[in-house]
């Protein structure tokens, strides 16, 4: 793969360096190699099992690399997985909360792990930006639909305030409002210097948010799509062509 | 980072609050405790009034006794009750099967009976289930039911990944639940030592009621290691389940029996009949005390009469009958004693033997140091045997004594033939205040923690392994 375009000027938040990942004794991510720049917002692509997931685990550290490595803010994370995680707020594929708790006793409870104290109008502005009704929040989670706990756990990313985001599919059981919503709330976070790193089924949102698209296929990078300078997305079209050619083969 | 660990400890138990299920097992759990310790203390209120109403009459009546011969007293005999310490109300231990009053008389040693059988029938059972045993058998399974799940929900519930992306490492995360599984447990621990401050208050020493707090810490800790440590490493509740509830099986049921078993089998008890025939071999050799003209004491008779330069038994200072029974009864004694003693060393051994699988299993561990701060252990049983023992020989040989020295031979030989010598062979009342009030002292309180050394120790090494294991898994922790 070709060495990416970054100015120097701007500091690498993520990057991967000849990933090698195995799981159960199978290679689910061969020679991926990537580089994210500050307040870039980056998506990855790919079919069920492609390794999306298992890219998002290796940067936590959940997952060590068989070989190759992966960087946050130009650290090795098996060096110091702590910094990495402190660096990085993460919303899991199955997000999942606290079913006994409402929201507001969930977001105060994960981010004070986090050793955050954050106030209810903070953690209200936050919910009112996924669109969360507010009868809802004193409610326990539990009474929840599938979009309402999304809402709350993209709530909970944001309001982690960390300079990286790596988001598993967060519109999965979102309304298409909520959709628009929530990619309004990327541009907007990427603006003011973060860095999202987004693992997406939805193609069409991928290429009005995104910065780059990286497509993912059985473990290896088989496509890249910047956004064209002076345009103001990523050409739909192309980026389901190349998803068509390698489903087929 | 206390502070955090104190934060999930605390959101674990707020979701054992809410959540009716424990909130409900841990009532039962304070129901089933208090009940039974009320049950227990009733049964040996009652008990204790019992036994020294009947003590006091039993003392009264002997006491009561008119002039008589001095060796029909030796057979009229007296009761002796061993008071269980206060303790005993958590753990009877080996009262239950040993008994704790013995009849007194001569020539022969008793065993231990209990003061009566009804109590059983009464209490509808209850006296089985001590506190002791709900805390050795059900504590256990309690916590199994609501610690089992401490690590594993949040991996089955898709909340793991979250905790731990927050900055939470796999022991911190270990810990906090750790913390939330023992507070429970700790508390659990209320309902014994209010049990402990009545005992304190009925007299039971401060150090082996704080002993027995010590020890039943110690032991839901070894339980609580397990506990997280399968939590850690398994990866669905239900097996983790399964894996506990196998464990408490062989912990608790298991290991005791072959415990048990084994220590009867490595260390055989000899046959009560076999060792009754060579006794009573033994016994026939000293010669019975009644017939003092027995070939037995020929040489005894010989000796005397050397000594006080006399020809014939008549022209002793002294009653030989008297003396006949002194001699033989210690004769009989010596013989007694060595077969209990034989039998004490043999059961002392077995239960030391048993007492070592507690390096297997932690309940075996927690009876055996449990029983020993309680003052109820096999040692406290058989120190009383030997004392009521001291007890009768005492009051056996000063009748003797004074059969001897008070009973004219003539009037003694003569007693069943004419009523005049009879009356004179009797010998004052008074002589019946020999008899020694025996009052049973609680084993001293820095013996019965040196007795408890060991089972702690295990105890100790249960938690330490486990808790060291669980560490390692948890510092793995993955999603
Ligand atoms: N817990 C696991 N243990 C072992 N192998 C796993 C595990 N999770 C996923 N895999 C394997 O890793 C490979 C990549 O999985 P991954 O979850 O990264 O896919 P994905 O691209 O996120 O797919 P999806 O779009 O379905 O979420 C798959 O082949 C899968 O079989
Ligand atoms: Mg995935």
């Amino acid at each position: 793969m070709a060495e990416l375009p970054v100015s120097p000027a701007i500091p690498i938040a993520l990057s991967a360096q000849a990933l090698r990942v195995v799981r159960s004794g199978q290679e689910v991510l061969k020679d991926v190699s990537f580089r994210i720049a500050q307040g870039e917002v980056h998506a990855l692509l790919g079919g069920n099992g492609a390794g999306k997931s298992t890219t998002l685990l290796t940067f936590l550290g959940f997952l060590a690399p068989a070989s190759g490595s992966v960087q946050v803010r130009g650290r090795d994370v098996s060096e110091d997985i702590r910094a990495a995680r402190q660096a990085i707020a993460y919303l899991p594929e199955a997000a999942a909360l606290y079913g006994h708790l409402n929201a507001y006793e969930n977001l105060r409870y994960f981010l004070s792990l986090a050793r955050m104290d954050t106030q209810r109008p903070a953690l209200d502005a936050a919910l009112d930006r996924v669109a969360l009704q507010a009868e809802a929040r004193e409610m326990r989670m539990q009474t929840y639909s599938k979009g309402m706990r999304q809402k709350v756990a993209i709530a909970m990313a944001i309001l982690r305030e960390a300079p990286i985001l790596l988001l598993d599919e967060p519109t999965s059981g979102l309304d298409p409002a909520a959709i628009d919503d929530f990619n309004r709330l990327v541009r907007e976070l990427a603006e003011a210097g973060r860095t999202i790193l987004l693992v997406t089924h939805d193609v069409y949102g991928a290429c009005h948010v995104a910065d780059r698209i990286d497509l993912l296929h059985k473990g290896e990078l088989v496509g890249t799509f910047d956004r064209p300078p002076g345009m103001d997305r990523i050409d739909t079209e192309a980026v389901h062509a190349a998803f068509a050619t390698h489903a087929a083969a | 980072m206390t502070k955090r660990l104190f934060a999930m400890a605390r959101e674990e138990w707020r979701l054992w609050l809410r959540s009716r299920l424990a909130l409900c097992t841990l009532l039962i759990f304070a129901l089933l405790v208090t009940s039974t310790g009320i049950a227990t203390a009733l049964r040996m209120s009652s008990e204790h009034r019992e036994r020294t109403e009947q003590q006091a009459v039993a003392e009264e009546t002997f006491l009561a006794q008119p002039d008589r011969h001095p060796h029909r007293m030796v057979h009229y005999g007296h009761y002796v009750f061993r008071v269980p310490p206060p303790l005993a109300m958590i753990d009877p231990g080996v009262d239950s099967v040993t008994g704790q009053s013995m009849f007194l008389e001569g020539h022969r040693q008793n065993t231990a009976m209990f003061a009566d059988a009804r109590a059983s029938v009464e209490l509808g059972g209850f006296e089985v289930l001590t506190a002791a045993l709900v805390y050795q058998l059900f504590l256990p399974l309690l916590l199994i039911a609501i610690g089992h799940g401490l690590i594993i929900r949040e991996r089955e519930e898709n909340t793991l990944a979250p905790l731990l992306a927050q900055g939470v490492t796999g022991v911190e995360l270990y810990a906090a639940k750790g913390i939330a599984l023992a507070g429970v447990a700790l508390a659990l621990l209320l309902p014994l030592a209010v049990m402990c401050a009545a005992a304190i208050g009925q007299g039971a020493a401060l150090r082996a009621s704080a002993g027995v707090m010590g020890l039943y810490t110690l032991y839901v800790l070894a339980w609580c290691s397990p506990i997280l440590l399968v939590s850690t490493l398994v990866r669905s509740r239900s097996l983790a389940v399964g894996v506990l509830t196998l464990f408490w099986l062989v912990a608790a049921l298991i290991v005791p029996r072959i415990a048990v078993e084994s220590s009867s089998a490595a260390i055989p008890t000899l046959s009560k009949l076999e060792t009754d025939l060579s006794m009573q071999a033994e016994l026939r050799k000293v010669g019975d005390g009644h017939d003092a003209g027995a070939p037995a004491f020929r040489q005894l008779q010989a000796n005397l009469l050397a000594q006080y330069n006399v020809d014939r038994l008549e022209e002793l200072p002294i009653n030989f009958r008297g003396v006949v029974s002194e001699v033989a009864e210690a004769g009989l004694t010596e013989v007694m004693n060595r077969y209990a003693e034989q039998r004490m060393a043999l059961e002392a051994r077995q239960a030391h033997f048993a007492a070592s699988f507690g390096w297997l299993s932690p309940v075996v561990a927690a009876s055996a140091g449990s029983r020993a701060l309680s003052g109820t252990d096999l040692a406290t049983h058989h120190r009383f045997l030997r004392e009521a023992e001291a007890v009768r020989i005492d009051f056996v040989q000063s009748l003797n004594r004074a059969h001897a020295e008070q009973v004219a031979h003539g009037d003694d030989i003569n007693r069943s033939v004419d009523s005049e010598s009879e009356q004179r062979a009797r010998i004052s009342a008074r002589n019946w205040n020999a008899l020694d009030e025996f009052s049973f002292q609680p084993t001293a309180a820095g013996e019965r923690l040196a007795r408890a050394g060991t089972p702690m120790a295990m105890l100790f090494a249960w938690v330490l392994m486990l808790t060291a294991a669980g560490i390692l898994a948890a510092r793995k922790m993955r999603p």
